[in-house]
């Protein structure tokens, strides 16, 4: 047969194939434009999600955030710029968790679509990626869902980042066990058992912990093992742990890691005088998942909780609002940083008062307003590369079901307790 | 010392898992040659049929064990006649057999993920979290039973193999069908009911597996190059083989931990496979594939 | 001076290609379309690796799950010596490809001796524990962080090119590795590499040089790939998901065709972008089934469909079949032959 029939079919079909489904060519655009939209009717901007894939629970959950956003915005009216009131628009696509799709959908958005801004994406390595796009367009992203310092050590100008990094948890989490170590209910010197599964969060919750391990001398690291995000079998690396009878057990992993490790923990017969499993820890799912009993005195800490309430005005409203939209469901931290991602970026514009990236951007560089965040305020410091440091809250369970707040002293509602009551 | 008798248990109890799992595989490989890539597919499968039942109408995972072997048995029934049926039996039919189940593994996968979402399950029952102390040790109730009905199945696996005419007929057809022909057994029959077995015992170890660990749509795929390191190394059609190449299995990766850091465990199976088929593709048994 | 080329090209599908290579160059000119510039390049870069993953799956008959690693040494390479030593692009690229090239030499080589189906399933545990590995290998791939390379201008929009060039030199080399004299003795190892060996076909030389020429040109798309997005990560780059993707473009498209596996690639970026709105999650399920179908009624894919359709007044012409011309034939192109259908 001829190649050269095939080989010109394979062109004209891939050109074709190509035709982006949004017609909205600008003829004879190259890059991305510099300045104002198309057209200044309706601010329009672009966000994808894990709607579908590994993390749709939670890419389910910032949609939610977000959503909740928009809606207030358009129930106020729009959003102002410049003295008047614009509508605004979402437009978000899936990414189903995967790397490339969501850097592609994000191309896609800026020179396909022209949304005016970008709402970033969540996990850290999809951010990463999808960054680089919002860069190379020069255009304002602003992201709730990426907390890896990595992605803000790099220099870029366009991207702002509301969670902070998961170095902040660890010690976060260490200053509160730091407390209880001088109070004499932990053992000093007292022994950590570290397991971090292999990821950028496992990792940065490994520096945290050794970073504020060595700094006094009052902490030994006796086990410091990483472990396969979604692994199965824990038992022997648990196992390590038993030998190794540390007196606190300090593990970072996502939800499904978290129940299933805690599952072997308690069959093994494991008990340490404080544990964690960094930001995990209070979920209702891991509760009904392993029962109450297997769940207690376990602390956590994370970037917002629905308890700020009792002292955050912001954080108040948030809760009301979403509790009313949906039926009585408090909020949780994903929920509330994609909300506040959302306003924090209608701010910038409304601010600037007008749609010029750079404008906005401006106005993101130098943000400084009260918050739903822990510490009460939002700011984008230029020192660590925009990533927002907001405090972390630290949670504990109790044994009647509840989750109080016990640290940072401003935002607690309660007293942690330690060592683990259950340990005999 | 007390750490290894720990380990050395622990591996046990994964052998009797492992070896249920790989067993299906073998058969299916032993009696048509052909490399089931969708068994990966039936052990999510019957993972997801196990925690379905238990989730939804609250039927114990032991106790509908039964069940869904049985309509698995009946679910590779259908696939074998109405699909890899057509293909040409013998070495034409290696590599396409293999893709075709690999499709159809895909296809499941996807079914699996429009159904249940792509987010972890875990089987929660009354006694997940229960163990009791053997000499010192500490041992999952779950894993014991596991382990328990895993023996049950090969017992009665190498009973029906040795001992009842549909057994002897696929040992038979397993060395020559043709021959098998001759005497007047059924091979095409023998092999649609070969398949539905295979796939049985996979949804079987899926189920048990399900009790164990958390799974998602994408479950199975190292569950499959277990098998495989289990079936290369155990020989076909032996069930005393299979098993002693799943405790091999479990004992490396369980001991691995000791030599190695915990984060590449999970490659040992994987090099392990790959050295087995390299320096010793026959097998400790012998078997030909090569050529 | 008339240009002589070897017997096996033929003049008027060399021209052809060059044609066509020419009026896509010249494209982005025209349409001015960002989004779809890009696209291409994607395509480009996906063309190139489902052609090299044929040479071994099609051309010599061995299915490989495990082709990311290759992928993902070659794009992690790359991205080290820019960062470390500074390389500019191109050596990059070739040294990354050079070094995926090799590390598919040393576990294929022994792994080659296996047959169909149990070199397929050795790939897969390479392509895995390859993945484990390079997570865990922080300093190198930065782990599960992975790793991102300070971004070069219009980089990004100029890969067009030069993943225009690399899609026409595999394409190319699929053309000259199909129908040269070692087109033959390829085929030969596929159909039975005893007898091949006994009229002296070298197997294992050969087997060795298309897995190199495989490895590395899918290392040297991996290199392409980190220079386009500027971030790489291995879970990712080493994905069995990715190798899998390469099994069914070449496999949908016409599994040993000379640019079968470059429809394949074509239609899963088709695929993809209409279902991304709507259907993200059907993928799988839609290769699948298109797998299967192919396997069952149509082993050359989608070409072996278009060669029914365009020569279906040529019942002498065996579609499916290893049906070869003696390469001996002059160079000039007479009449229309039984050519293969390839």
């Amino acid at each position: 047969m001829r190649t050269t029939p095939f080989v010109s079919v394979l062109c004209a079909v891939t050109f074709a194939a190509c035709k982006p489904s949004n017609q909205q060519q600008a003829p004879g655009q190259g890059s991305a434009p510099a300045a104002s939209a198309p057209s200044a009717s309706e601010i329009l901007i672009g966000a994808t999600l894990p709607l579908t894939g590994a993390e749709s629970r939670i890419g389910g959950f910032f949609k939610e955030g977000y959503e909740l956003a928009f809606e207030q915005a358009t129930q106020n009216g729009g959003v102002s710029v410049g003295g008047k009131k614009l509508p605004v628009r979402l437009m978000l696509l899936d990414d189903t968790s995967a790397q490339a799709t969501a850097a592609s959908l994000a191309d896609r958005l800026i020179n396909s679509d022209k949304v005016n801004f970008l709402l970033g994406t969540y996990a850290t390595n999809l951010v990463e990626a999808q960054s680089v796009v919002a860069e190379q367009n020069a255009i304002p992203y602003v992201n709730g869902g990426g907390a890896a310092t990595a992605i803000y050590k790099r220099g870029y100008k366009w991207v702002f980042g509301l969670l902070a990094p998961v170095e902040l948890l660890a010690e976060s989490m260490m200053k509160w066990i730091d407390a209880e170590q001088q109070a004499g209910r932990i053992p000093k010197p007292a022994t950590i058992a570290l397991l971090w599964e292999n990821t950028s969060h496992g990792k940065d919750f490994r520096k945290g912990v050794t970073d504020f391990a060595n700094k006094g001398g009052n902490y030994k690291v006796a086990v410091d093992e990483s472990f396969e995000l979604n692994g199965k079998d824990f038992s022997a690396l648990l196992g390590q742990v038993k030998a190794a009878r540390a007196d606190l057990f300090l593990a970072d992993a996502h939800l499904p890691d978290y129940i299933t490790m805690q599952r072997q923990f308690v069959t093994a017969g494991l008990c340490n005088k404080v544990i964690s499993y960094g930001a995990r820890g209070s979920e209702k799912q891991a509760a009904e998942a392993l029962g109450k009993k297997n769940v207690e005195y376990v602390i956590s800490a994370v970037w917002w909780s629905p308890l700020l309430a009792d002292k955050n005005p912001l954080a108040k409203k948030f809760v009301d609002a979403f509790k009313a939209k949906y039926a009585g469901r408090l909020p949780e931290w994903y929920q509330a940083l994609g909300f506040e991602t959302a306003r924090a970026l209608f701010t910038a514009i409304e601010q600037a008062g007008s749609l010029d990236k750079k404008a906005v951007r401006e106005k993101l560089v130098a943000m400084k307003v009260p918050s739903l965040l822990p510490g009460g305020a939002l700011t984008f410091p230029a020192e660590f590369g925009q990533q927002s440091h907001a405090p972390f809250v630290v949670q504990q369970n109790l044994p009647d079901g509840s989750a109080p707040l016990i640290a940072p002293p401003d935002a607690a509602t309660a007293k942690g307790i330690a060592p683990n009551p259950n340990c005999k | 010392m007390e750490r290894f008798f720990e380990l050395l248990i622990a591996a046990v109890l994964l052998a009797g898992l492992y070896s249920t799992m790989a067993y299906g595989l073998g058969l299916i490989y032993g009696v048509l040659r052909i490399v089931n890539l969708n068994h990966g597919g039936m052990i999510m499968a019957g993972a997801y049929a196990g925690w379905y039942l238990h989730h939804a109408l609250g039927i114990d995972p032991y106790v509908s064990l039964l069940l869904v072997t049985a309509v698995a048995f009946g679910v590779g029934i259908v696939i074998y006649r109405g699909l890899v049926h057509r293909l040409p039996r013998g070495a034409a039919g290696g590599v396409q057999s293999l893709l075709l189940l690999f499709g159809v593994w895909l296809i499941v996968r996807n079914v699996a993920y429009l159904l249940f979402t792509g987010n972890d399950q875990t089987l929660r029952t009354s006694y997940s979290t229960k163990a009791i102390a053997v000499g010192g040790a500490l041992l999952s109730v779950n894993r014991i039973a596991v382990f328990g009905v895993a023996v049950a199945i090969l017992a009665i696996l190498h009973l029906v193999l040795t001992r009842t005419y549909v057994g002897k007929a696929i040992r038979a057809v397993a060395q020559n069908p043709d021959s098998c022909t001759l005497v007047g057994i059924p091979v095409e029959r023998i092999y649609a009911l070969t398949f539905g077995l295979g796939t049985g015992l996979a949804a079987a170890a899926g189920l048990l597996g399900s009790t164990l660990f958390p799974f998602n749509p994408s479950f199975g795929a190292a569950e499959l190059l277990k098998s495989f390191v289990v079936v290369v190394l155990g020989g076909l059609g032996s069930v005393a083989g299979t098993a002693i190449a799943a405790l091999i299995l479990a004992l490396v990766e369980v001991f691995a931990i000791l030599v190695i850091p915990a984060y590449l465990t999970a490659a040992v199976g994987f090099v392990l496979l790959v050295l087995v088929l390299v320096v010793r593709p026959g097998g400790l048994f012998g078997q030909r594939v090569l050529g | 001076m008339k240009l002589r080329l070897a017997p096996w090209i033929r003049p008027r599908e060399a021209v052809g290609l060059l044609i066509v290579c020419a009026v896509l160059a010249l494209a982005p000119l025209l349409h001015g379309n960002v989004y779809r510039h890009n696209l291409l390049t994607l395509t480009f870069i996906g063309i190139a690796a489902a052609l090299a993953w044929n040479w071994l799956g099609g051309y010599l008959g061995q299915v490989s799950f495990g082709h990311a690693a290759m992928f993902g040494i070659g794009g992690f390479v790359t991205a080290r010596v820019e960062l470390s030593l500074g390389l500019p692009l191109v050596p990059a690229w070739i040294v990354g490809g050079v070094v995926a090239g090799l590390f598919a030499l040393i576990w294929g080589h022994p792994t080659l001796r296996l047959r169909g189906p149990y070199f397929s399933i050795a790939t897969i545990g390479v392509g895995e524990a390859t993945r484990l590995v390079a997570t865990y290998w922080d300093s190198f791939t930065g782990g599960s962080s992975g790793l991102s390379l300070p971004m070069q201008g219009n980089l990004k929009y100029t890969m067009y090119w030069y993943a225009l060039v690399l899609a026409a030199l595999a394409l190319g080399a699929s053309y000259a590795l199909r129908r040269s004299p070692m087109g033959l003795a390829l085929l030969a190892i596929k159909s039975d590499v005893d007898a091949a060996s006994d009229v002296g076909v070298s197997a294992t030389r050969l087997q060795d040089l298309v897995l190199f020429l495989s490895g590395s040109t899918i290392g040297v798309c991996g290199g392409f790939y980190a220079s386009y997005f500027s971030y790489i990560e291995p879970g990712d780059m080493f994905g069995f998901d990715r190798s899998i993707s390469w099994v069914l473009m070449g496999v949908i498209g016409g599994i040993g065709t000379i640019a079968g596996p470059a429809l394949g690639a074509i239609i899963f970026v088709i695929l993809r972008e209409n279902l991304i709105a709507y259907y993200p999650q059907l993928y799988l399920g839609i290769y699948g089934l298109l797998l299967v179908l192919v396997i069952l009624f149509e082993p050359l894919g989608l070409t072996g469909l278009f060669l029914r359709v365009f020569h279906r007044a040529r019942p002498d012409l065996a579609v499916g079949g290893p049906v070869v011309e003696p390469p001996a034939a002059t160079a000039a192109v007479s009449a229309p032959k039984t050519g293969e259908a390839k």
